[in-house]
């Protein structure tokens, strides 16, 4: 048992009443199970298990039925992650104003990518969806603070001072150390053509989407012009499919190793 | 046609946040006088009149929408909807940081209108600070007797209560956004029943706009007929634009409907230097492009419409000659494939597909029937969903695919250098 763990039965009877307050705001109870996640949140640095399963019980809830619905929410971080979140945007009316070599900039200073931590625990990375203040493009928020028209320079002024611990805005809580990352990265996959977003299989004639595909034509050519073909030989796919998602984990493995 | 200010009243010139400073406009007037001095059929055949349409994207007409709720249903719940993520889209979160108690008067007003005794306004996670700043306005309000029980002495009670969103755009479709707000995944629902209908807790619900529900005050305070007598056909009164992208000033701008795309372009302080326009968005990442023949159209529902796109949440991003357009039209791909909440298959996956077609386009390793397929995909994917947000892939690719065909085209390997 970690510290945090074993420090939790206090954090919740101390934000008991609270979550109380939060609950007797709504005709039904389980409206405050965001609210709640985001309380959590805020004390132990993301959402733990614990806190899932103490929201569960509060809202007669299923663990499964909350984590479900904490799972579907980019902001509610199911893993612990650095004392600054700094996610930039890159939506479109920034990434036509200059995101691209911000990004490009971030990641080399920081030494690290797309939804990744720092080893030293102090940033977490991250590459957002449009923010809403694209009349100040490049923008980004750390810790959920604005900071806009982002240049090189700023942004060197920024990790200085957060890595000197006199940055306007406070660190977020970290009462346990995280890993690499917090979330699952879709579109590295995507990016690097690496696999289907549907099933992983072989190639023709039975195998649309595999690792012999990689454009995804054959998929999309099944799916449009086969589609009766297709559907019916999933039984057969699963067989080839399983052997080939092993493959691929262990040609990750080694991968990773490296 | 110049800027006009009415919401914007002075924002950026003075702070109103606080509550005196906001009655000191005239603040809260009009819901005083609504609660003392009209009925809530009063309320809604004033928005009726005015021709006031929803401002959040669909531009759907406000009183219309209040006019479904049975007659016989309650409890009934207005919920004003600040999830605002729609690419190029800043407005709300411009209203609710920079003057919250307008916010809060046209809820209470709209919440009024349809009768209703408890509000929600869902706010998108990422705007902490515009939380805490309508937060400490909600208080101020309460305490000053605004809301809660027996409002004004009238007998009518109404409560307040605001959500934070978690980081998930489709939370602003109204079905995703009632399913979040009822602590539930984030997926849109089959309609019908429409929430007017079976909405939060499957009570009839309103879901309105932030600029919308702002609107309400000034239609109250001028009238029905201050409002419908600017604008052009059925896109009546004033909208606040968000323009972005290759301007010089980037900003909101609140205009008169009807107002040209190329006088909008000029308020935000036109292009760059020697540089030459190629496309306008003039809707929000789900609207198809117009371009430079359209400049002098208006900007009005009806207008886009007519051009092939639409006003949607009034975010206009100018492009110039220096714009990738494959680039820009991955970026949106990638975003709706990213947003989408993977209930309905032709969105799941197709959206995926089409970012990934598209990626390889932007690397230069497209292959021969790219394009074709891409549009096929997407009209693959269009109408198939529960909600809009798949469709929303296909208008600006398709628009700057046909306009800009050439960057497309060279982006596709010849069929010898395929990789094998």
């Amino acid at each position: 048992m970690n510290e945090r763990e074993k420090n939790f039965p206090a954090l919740l009877e101390r934000l008991t009443p609270e979550c109380q307050r939060i609950i007797a705001q709504y005709e039904q109870g389980r409206s405050a199970l965001l609210p709640i996640m985001h309380l959590f949140q805020e004390h132990e640095g993301y959402v733990s298990a614990e806190a899932m399963n103490a929201a569960a019980e509060m809202l007669s809830l299923t663990p499964a039925e909350v984590e479900a619905t904490v799972s579907f929410y980019t902001l509610l971080y199911r893993r612990p992650v650095g004392k600054y979140m700094l996610q930039v945007c890159r939506g479109l009316a920034c990434s036509i104003n200059g995101a691209e070599d911000i990004m490009a900039y971030f990641r080399e200073r920081l030494g690290i990518g797309h939804v990744q931590t720092t080893d030293d625990g102090v940033f977490s990375y991250e590459e957002v969806e449009c923010l809403a203040a694209c009349d100040r493009a490049s923008c980004m928020q750390v810790n959920l603070d604005f900071v806009y028209s982002l240049t090189p320079h700023a942004i060197d002024e920024m990790l200085a001072s957060i890595r000197s611990g006199t940055y306007s805005t406070p660190p977020m809580a970290q009462i346990e150390a995280p890993g690499r990352t917090w979330a699952i990265s879709q579109e590295s996959e995507i990016a690097g053509g690496k696999r289907s977003s549907g099933a992983v299989g072989v190639p023709q004639p039975n195998n649309a989407g595999g690792v012999g595909d990689r454009s995804g034509i054959i998929m999309l050519d099944h799916i449009i012009n086969h589609d009766v073909e297709f559907f019916t030989k999933t039984s057969e796919r699963a067989v080839v499919d399983s052997r080939a998602v092993v493959e691929v984990a262990q040609e990750e493995g080694s991968h990773a190793r490296h | 046609m110049p800027v006009t200010k009415v919401l914007t009243q002075g924002i950026g010139e003075v702070d109103m946040r606080g509550i005196d400073a906001y009655r000191q406009g005239g603040g809260y007037k009009q819901w005083e006088r609504a609660v003392r001095e009209m009925q809530p059929v009063d309320v809604l055949n004033l928005a009726e009149k005015s021709g006031l349409r929803g401002r959040g994207g669909a531009g759907f007409p406000t009183g219309r929408k209040w006019s479904f709720l049975p007659k016989d249903k309650h409890p009934r719940y207005l919920v004003c909807n600040c999830d605002e993520a729609e690419p190029g889209t800043f407005k709300d979160h411009m209203l609710l940081e920079e003057t919250p108690h307008l916010v809060i008067e046209g809820m209470l007003i709209g919440a009024y209108a349809i009768a209703s005794h408890h509000a929600f306004i869902y706010i998108r996670g990422e705007f902490r600070r515009g939380y805490e700043i309508f937060c400490a306005a909600l208080e101020e309000a309460k305490r000053a007797g605004y809301v809660g029980k027996n409002i004004f002495g009238s007998g009518f009670d109404l409560e307040l209560t605001v959500q934070r969103g978690a980081g998930a755009y489709i939370c602003g479709e109204e079905t995703a956004l009632l399913n979040s707000l009822e602590g539930k995944r984030g997926e849109p629902r089959l309609k019908p029943p429409f929430p007017a209908v079976e909405g939060l807790y499957g009570m009839p619900t309103v879901v309105n706009n932030v600029e919308t529900l702002a609107y309400l005050v000034p239609i109250l305070e001028r009238g029905a007929q201050w409002f419908a007598a600017v604008g052009i056909e059925r896109s009546k009164g004033y909208k606040i634009v968000s323009v972005s992208g290759h301007v010089r000033n980037p900003g909101n701008y609140e205009i008169a409907l009807g107002t040209t795309i190329r006088e909008l372009i000029e308020i935000a302080g036109g292009l760059r230097p020697e540089r030459k326009l190629m496309a306008v968005q003039p809707g929000g990442g789900s609207s198809a492009c117009v371009f430079e023949e359209h400049l002098d159209w208006p900007y009005d529902y009806e207008s886009l419409a007519k051009a092939g796109s639409m006003l949607g949440s009034g975010a206009m991003v100018v492009f110039d000659d220096t714009t990738d357009f494959v680039k820009a039209a991955y970026n949106l791909a990638r975003f709706f494939a990213h947003e989408s909440c993977g209930q309905c298959t032709p969105c799941r996956e197709g959206g995926d597909w089409m970012a990934r077609v598209l990626s390889r386009l932007v690397n230069y390793r497209g292959v021969p029937g790219d394009i074709q397929m891409l549009l096929r995909v997407s009209s693959g994917i269009t109408g198939l969903n529960l909600c809009p947000l798949g469709d929303s892939i296909e208008p600006f690719l398709k628009s700057v695919m046909v306009r800009f065909p050439d960057q497309f085209e060279s982006r596709i390997l010849a069929p010898q250098a395929q990789p094998a």
